[in-house]
């Protein structure tokens, strides 16, 4: 029973995917980037991912192309802002033939869960992702409790 | 229905050996008088797991980008997917002389003309 029943979803799930592709056929038209997809957030400021690690939080973000100067993150509390300038030049004595990646600045301001210490984050930057690792502030940190 | 399925079973079909999501990189292509100059933009894809491919004028790129996601998601925008794009270059391209570099989750790949395909300059002599 429970084999038919997902043989019945994985149907309608088909007529659905069928669909909404029928829905966008007209937005996608001449797009190289697929339109609506799960992971698309509307604007254009840089996806992230948000992980509670116990102590700490991890956000990841999609910044392709971006050096370490590039960026200006501020932290207040569980307040978080990240700003940053992306510039997509031709390299010096080419001649552009196509350009969809473009040059834009943003900032996205994020709100934490929980207070974060300030004082103890730390940024890295490798292949194309920046990683924030953000401590929590001393309130915030899981405690273990013993029963006495 | 005497134990019939509802839908077929496609057993018969190829198993599928990939489940990522398959996303279109963005690239911007430059061209001077020596090469073509490809950037195309994959993110978190490292080095290893990138592959570049020309067979017979078409160029593919494909890039998985695997993450290592540990504890509690708060929120997840993004997750493991696989770049892919394919083109066509033309003949005058030198295969075996075609580079790639990875640099901030861009990749570089520089595609070399072969020498008759360069432009040249012709003098004129006066007679």
């Amino acid at each position: 029973m429970f084999a038919r029943m997902s043989d019945i979803d994985r149907m309608f799930d088909a007529m659905g995917l069928l669909r909404g592709r029928f829905d966008n056929i007209f937005n996608e038209f001449d797009r190289t980037v697929r339109y609506g997809n799960d992971w698309s957030v509307v604007g254009n400021y840089p996806r992230t991912n948000l992980c509670d690690k116990g102590n700490y939080f991890e956000l990841v973000a999609e910044v392709p192309g971006m050096s370490s100067e590039d960026f200006d993150v501020k932290i207040q509390g569980n307040y978080l802002e990240i700003s940053g300038n992306r510039k997509v030049d031709a390299p010096d004595g080419y001649r552009t033939h196509r350009n969809e990646r473009g040059s834009a600045s943003f900032t996205r301001s994020l709100t934490l869960p929980s207070e974060v210490d300030s004082s103890k984050v730390s940024a890295t930057l490798k292949d194309g992702l920046l990683v924030l690792t953000l401590p929590k502030s001393e309130a915030a940190k899981p405690r273990q409790i013993s029963i006495s | 229905m005497d134990g019939k399925d509802l839908t077929q079973k496609d057993q018969a079909s190829v198993e599928s050996t990939r489940n990522l999501r398959q996303v279109t990189p963005l690239v911007d292509i430059y061209e001077n008088d020596d090469e073509i100059l490809l950037h195309a933009e994959m993110p978190g894809v490292k080095k290893d797991d990138i592959m570049v491919n020309i067979d017979n004028g078409n160029l593919t790129l494909s890039g998985v980008r695997t993450l290592t996601m540990e504890g509690a998601a708060e929120w997840e925008e993004f997750g493991n997917v696989e770049y892919q794009r394919a083109f066509s270059v033309p003949q005058t391209i030198e295969v075996n002389k075609v580079k790639a570099e990875l640099k901030d989750g861009i990749l570089a790949l520089h595609l070399p003309k072969s020498e008759a395909a360069k432009p040249r300059q012709i003098e004129i002599k006066a007679v």
